[in-house]
């Protein structure tokens, strides 16, 4: 028994959205140009990531020494990480190197992005990915989804198109997009990517169980949100693009 | 430590959003919070007559539209320029008076804001349940507006603002919003609090505001409104009739019960003695036994309590009397006079013979019946519901004096084991003689009795809907018509609704079905039963086995699981037998239309097959769901008289014969592996047809075929249960019956071992059966009957629980001496075989199963109401058969043999087996109180008569006894009372 109403019969969830509306999203590109070959930053709500995008690159950077006979002939070495500090939930609490749901994620993640970027353009390549969360309040995978996205397109890698990632959860038969972390601790939901404009899905994952019946409605709505998110973020490319060809004229 | 920060942003689409940050710390750490706050305009303020919000109104995710609740032409009071006017409530109204705002009396048009909800929850989980199912039923007109989003209606915090004085701004601000936004529809807001300060500051504010009695006074029923007010606080603080311990703090509780020097548990109040109480508690073995008022210290039976064991000195044995509040409070009136008795002088006298005895028995040391006593010091969970009772004529007496005043008064409850309560009333006069609700508002310490309120009246005491209606509250059944959204859970059809011809063109879940039209299947039931759950067919197969069938309506077809119907059916967990009535668990549709396995049409059944061997072992068993069609429906009587027909040779009455023998050997063979017969002294109260007078009362009798039905049931549910908990060993739905603990049998086998030299021993199901066949009286052929009955009353309670709460060894069913039980075979009365259905339906992979039935800790939630409402059905069903039994005794009083079941030292307990009571006679009424010699070894009690002869009853006694119904003054409850001949 939730100690929260967290959706009321009038259709108000416990942060005042409906159900089939996100939280307030702001994107940036290219917010480390010195450090990076590739930076964004996304915010969802109260969750804010930060990612950097090193490569395309013959090996590995510095400290993984990965040598070169790791190369892949077909394509590049997708090498992502996720740092989630101390300070970034609620309750101030370390987390391992190498915490097994954060690495769960990277490898959810690789999968996903191995399939959208352009491959065959990158064959013995190595391209990594650092992933800061500097608050978290919910969609840890879905922020960190969209802003790899960004962070790619800022380094200029190939990809067939966006991927734009949300959480879906279920409350009683009711699907309500985009949860927070009050919504995640007490529901089960879905994490899901799009792939551009299209209804296809590049990533699911699901953490809790899930009644099979639910799932189509719950995947439709994400798909609606997902394109949103998709719209948002194009919106932010195309301003931060036409900025730096100013700049350059 | 909070602050909020005041930034708002403006989002795209018309939303804001603020953020909502504080610091908790908690064990030492820090816990930040913070949580966003979506600010919208599109809040709809719900009134029907305002054109402003019409766009606001958005559909669910369903796609229903919403739309406004509130009337556009609302209650119109002419005082004080109210005009017409919608309500909207503070916290603390809702809390005291949420039975008022559920009276139909009064209150509509109403508006709880946000804020008012949420504390409401945080306070009191059950009332904010009520309130929100007052919102959801469209006839009160109540609407929830969430005031904290709509971004008109919102405040941030202040700086260093109490929360308190934070909701207070909200709800003031809630109702200027509404004042204004309503202005020119001419619709006034009146905000009702009891908060002083918090009027105060509103009327500044420009808002109608008002203290609940006042707004009360000035509707046009006000005076029976009144009655319903809760108590002030200051009730009674004028007097101090008894100074009752302090409640620890609940720091101090919560450390006592974690480091083990305070114990936490149920309270249970003797019913035969009101100042004697017993707490289990797991850590120790025996009851810890609370005496006396001041150490039960305000506690109410059934409320979850704290306790403090006394020391050792102080250790005592239950008391052997029988202490009624009435006999010892018989004249106080429920005014706050400076000369009420404080503690009346018997009371005290009572106490000190308790405590001589108690003594005394220290000294003998026999250590075996010494109770470790205890005190009550905190209340962690109130058990307070609403209750039923009657209002003691003697305060009416008193209320005569005062005229039209408030007076407070007594209310005298149902149920003994609680105390009287103390309620306020101007009606006092016409209240007298009725059946009434009330509502416990709380138990000061200073006061000798709980202070309450008047919640409604059922009707005159004596009349038979009243009765029925008290009983059905007491026992907590809801009785009201099912709602609508439950009734639009049903099919469109109504009673044309039919099975497809063709079970191949619908869709595939039909298709899954399979056609057992051709088999010969006649139901057998009580006579004049109308819900038919079973049916069955055998026929005997070409080697020789028979193929027997059991076919259970199939209620999950109608019922799906997650719907209203499903709910509903889910909080009610079954249905309620009384005398003259049934309480469905599910609409009369279902239950007695389109499930009912009626005959001569087609029907939707679950169907249960098993190749049964010459011996009745089972040689293969099959589940699927189907289409039956009965034959026939037989009552017992008619299907026994079918079977005994020899000249009868059609396939259907063979077949029931193949049923007759295979039942036998399966019930010998259930006898053999140790299963119980145990009695209980049922009765069937017989109606007059034309008046539904009770007419007679009868011993319910037992034919062959009632057990042919029984074993097959068995049988069903045996292999049901192996079967889901094959496939869901974490969920499945199971039956368990543990085994009696030896405590509980203690005192019947000392009884036996004294009286008749016989013992019941307790090694195994089966040694106790065979150990009760062996108990028998060669002169008194009853007296087996009757030890089976007391031993009944040995046993554990049989309950509901999901198959991961329990080891396998501990699902033994004890009574029926098997591994594994369930209940599968009345799905239309009984909710359980509903979530059985549903459970085999995915294991055999027909449909999936709902996820309310996957998770655990839905499914615990479930089990708890479901033993519970069980429980109660039982006991409303007993208190129907002891009203009816009473009505009967009126026109007969005669002269009955009963047995002595139990011995005190001042009554004794006879048990009438031809009407099934049992009754309590006092000392007094058999003869001299003084002369009474009770000798507890041997169960026995001597005393001079009222003719002056000694005389001498013990345990086990058959005595001729006097029956007559008597109306017991106080209570108002006929029953039948007993005098020793």
């Amino acid at each position: 028994m939730s100690r929260l109403e967290l959706y009321s019969p009038e259709g108000i969830r416990i942060d005042g959205r409906r159900f089939n509306e996100l939280r307030q999203f702001t994107s940036q590109l290219n917010t480390h140009p010195n450090v990076s070959d590739g930076s964004s930053y996304v915010q969802q709500g109260n969750s804010k990531v930060i990612c950097l995008v090193q490569g395309p690159m013959e090996s590995l950077s510095n400290t993984n020494a990965g040598g070169a006979s790791k190369l892949d002939h077909n394509g590049p070495i997708l090498s992502i990480n996720i740092n989630y500090p101390p300070f970034a939930n609620n309750v101030r609490k370390k987390r391992m190197r190498n915490d097994r749901r954060l690495q769960e994620l990277c490898v959810v993640l690789k999968r996903c992005f191995l399939k959208t970027i352009v491959s065959k353009n990158y064959a013995r390549t190595v391209i990594e990915v650092n992933i800061t969360v500097l608050s978290m309040d919910g969609g840890l995978l879905a922020c960190c989804c969209n802003a790899i996205t960004l962070a790619l397109i800022d380094a200029g890698i190939a990809l067939y198109d966006y991927v734009s990632a949300i959480s879906i959860g279920l409350y009683n038969q009711i699907p309500l997009l985009d949860m927070n972390t009050l919504e995640e601790n007490d529901l089960s939901f879905i994490t899901i990517g799009v792939v551009g404009d299209s209804d296809k899905l590049n990533l699911v994952l699901c953490e809790d169980k899930l009644p099979l019946d639910n799932l189509e409605a719950l995947i439709s709505l994400g798909i609606e949100g997902c394109h949103r998110i998709k719209q948002l973020m194009d919106e932010q490319v195309r301003l931060v693009g036409t900025d730096l060809l100013s700049k350059k004229q | 430590m909070s602050t909020v920060s005041t930034k708002r942003q403006r989002l795209s689409s018309g939303l804001k959003v603020t953020q909502k940050v504080f610091v908790r710390s908690r064990n030492g750490g820090a816990l930040k919070v913070v949580r966003e706050h979506y600010l919208r305009d599109d809040i709809p303020c719900s009134s029907a007559c305002c054109q402003e919000c019409v766009d606001y109104y958005i559909p669910d995710p369903d796609g229903k539209l919403q739309t406004p609740v509130l009337s556009d032409s609302p209650l119109t009071i002419a005082a004080e320029n109210i005009g017409k006017h919608y309500l909207l409530l503070d916290t603390n109204v809702v809390l005291n008076a949420i039975d008022m705002l559920e009276s139909e009396m009064a209150f509509y048009d109403v508006i709880i804001p946000q804020t008012v909800l949420e504390e409401v929850r945080n306070k009191s989980y059950p009332i904010y349940l009520r309130i929100r199912s007052i919102c959801k039923s469209d006839q009160k007109r109540f609407v929830v507006f969430h005031n904290e989003f709509k971004s008109s209606s919102y405040l941030p915090r202040d700086k260093g603002e109490t929360i308190n004085d934070y909701n207070d701004r909200l709800i003031r601000q809630c109702s200027k919003f509404y004042t204004n936004h309503l202005k020119e529809a001419g619709i006034n807001i009146i905000l009702l609090t009891s908060d002083k300060d918090n009027i105060a500051k509103a009327q500044k504010e420009g808002i109608i505001s008002m203290a609940l009695d006042n707004y009360v006074s000035l509707l046009p029923n006000a005076k029976e409104l009144e009655d319903m007010l809760p108590s002030a606080d200051n009730f009674s603080s004028n007097v101090n009739e008894i100074k009752y311990p302090e409640y620890y703090s609940s720091s101090r509780l919560m450390g006592g019960v974690k480091n083990g020097t305070l114990f936490q548990g149920i309270i249970n109040i003797s019913s035969y003695n009101f100042l004697e109480g017993q707490v289990s508690v797991q850590s120790l073995p025996k009851p810890l036994l609370i005496l006396g008022r001041e150490n039960l210290n305000r506690s109410f039976n059934g409320d979850s309590v704290v306790v403090e064991i006394l020391p050792k000195d102080q250790w005592k044995k239950p008391t052997n009397l029988i202490i009624d509040e009435e006999t010892i409070n018989k004249n106080e009136v429920g005014d706050d006079d400076e000369n009420e008795v404080v503690i009346s002088d018997q009371e005290r006298r009572l106490l000190a013979q308790e405590a001589v005895k108690a003594q005394g028995s220290v000294e003998e040391e026999e250590d075996k019946k010494i109770y470790p006593t205890g005190r009550v010091v905190g209340i962690m969970k109130r058990s307070w519901r609403l209750y039923v009772g009657q209002i003691t004529p003697h305060s009416v007496n008193g209320a005569q004096a005062g005229g039209n005043a408030s007076k407070s008064c007594f209310v005298i409850l149902m149920d003994r084991s609680l105390p009287k309560i103390r309620i306020r009333t101007r009606r006092a006069k016409e209240l007298a003689g009725k059946r009434i609700v009330i509502a416990v508002d709380s138990w000061q310490s200073n006061s000798k009795y709980p202070d309450g309120h008047f919640v409604r009246t059922l009707g005159d005491v004596e009349s038979k809907d009243a009765e029925q209606e008290a009983l059905l509250l007491e026992h907590d059944v809801e009785y009201r018509p099912f709602s609508k959204n439950v009734l639009d859970c049903l099919p469109k059809e109504g009673h044309d609704w039919k099975v497809p011809e063709d079970l191949k063109g619908g869709d595939e879940k039909l298709a899954k079905r399979r056609d057992l039209r051709d088999k010969l299947v006649c139901s057998i039931d009580p006579p004049g039963c109308v819900d038919i759950d079973d049916a069955l067919h055998a026929v005997q197969l070409p080697n020789g086995n028979y193929e027997v069938g059991v076919h259970i309506a199939d209620v999950g077809h109608f019922v799906p699981a997650g719907t209203a119907l499903d709910q509903e059916g889910a909080s009610r967990a079954t249905s309620v037998y009384l005398v003259d009535k049934r309480i469905d668990m599910l609409p009369m549709l279902l239950g007695t239309d389109l499930c009912s396995l009626k005959p001569y049409v087609d029907r939707f059944a679950f169907s249960t097959i098993w190749e049964l061997d010459q011996d009745a072992n089972i040689v293969n068993v099959e589940f699927f769901k189907s289409v039956i069609k009965s034959r026939e429906a037989f009552a017992y009587e008619q299907a026994q008289i079918r079977i005994d027909d020899k000249t009868k040779q059609d396939p259907l009455t063979q077949g029931m014969r193949h049923l007759l023998m295979l039942s036998k050997k399966l019930k010998q063979a259930r006898m053999d592996a140790g299963a119980l017969n145990l009695a209980s002294p049922e009765v069937k109260v017989h109606m007059d047809s034309e008046t539904s007078d009770p007419g007679d009362v009868e011993i319910k009798k037992l034919l062959d075929t009632n057990s042919l039905v029984e074993e097959f049931m068995l049988l069903a549910n045996i292999s049901v249960a192996k079967k889901i908990y094959e496939a869901f060993p974490q969920v499945a739905m199971l039956r368990r019956h543990a085994a009696p603990p030896s405590a509980n049998f203690e005192v019947l086998n000392d009884m036996l071992r004294v009286k008749k030299g016989m013992h019941i021993s307790l090694e195994s199901s089966k040694a106790l059966a065979a150990s009760l066949d062996r108990c028998e009286d060669k002169n008194d052929p009853y007296f087996n009957t009757l030890l089976r009955i007391m031993a009944t009353r040995c046993m554990m309670a049989a309950e509901y629980f999901p198959a991961g709460n329990f080891g396998y060894d501990e699902f033994r069913h004890y009574g029926l001496a098997t591994e594994i039980y369930t209940h599968f075979t009345s799905p239309i009365r009984r909710y359980c075989d509903v979530v059985a259905h549903r459970q085999l339906a995915a294991a055999i992979g027909y449909e999936p199963l709902h996820q309310l039935h996957r998770d655990k800790a839905k499914m615990d939630l479930v089990v708890k109401n479901m033993n519970k409402r069980h429980r109660n059905a039982q006991f409303a069903g007993r208190a129907s058969i002891e009203y009816y039994v009473g009505q009967v005794m009126k026109n007969n009083e005669s002269s009955q043999e009963g047995y002595v079941i139990k011995v005190f030292s001042n009554g004794i307990v006879v048990l009438v087996p031809k009407f099934g009571v049992e009754s309590l006679i006092k000392l007094e009424t058999m003869g001299d109180v003084n002369s009474g010699v009770f000798n507890e070894e041997l169960y026995k009690l001597s005393f001079k008569t009222k003719e002056g002869k000694m005389r001498e009853v013990s345990v086990f006694d058959k005595v001729e006894v006097f029956v007559k119904s008597e109306l017991d003054e106080l209570t108002g409850k006929r029953k039948a009372q007993l005098s020793l001949k």
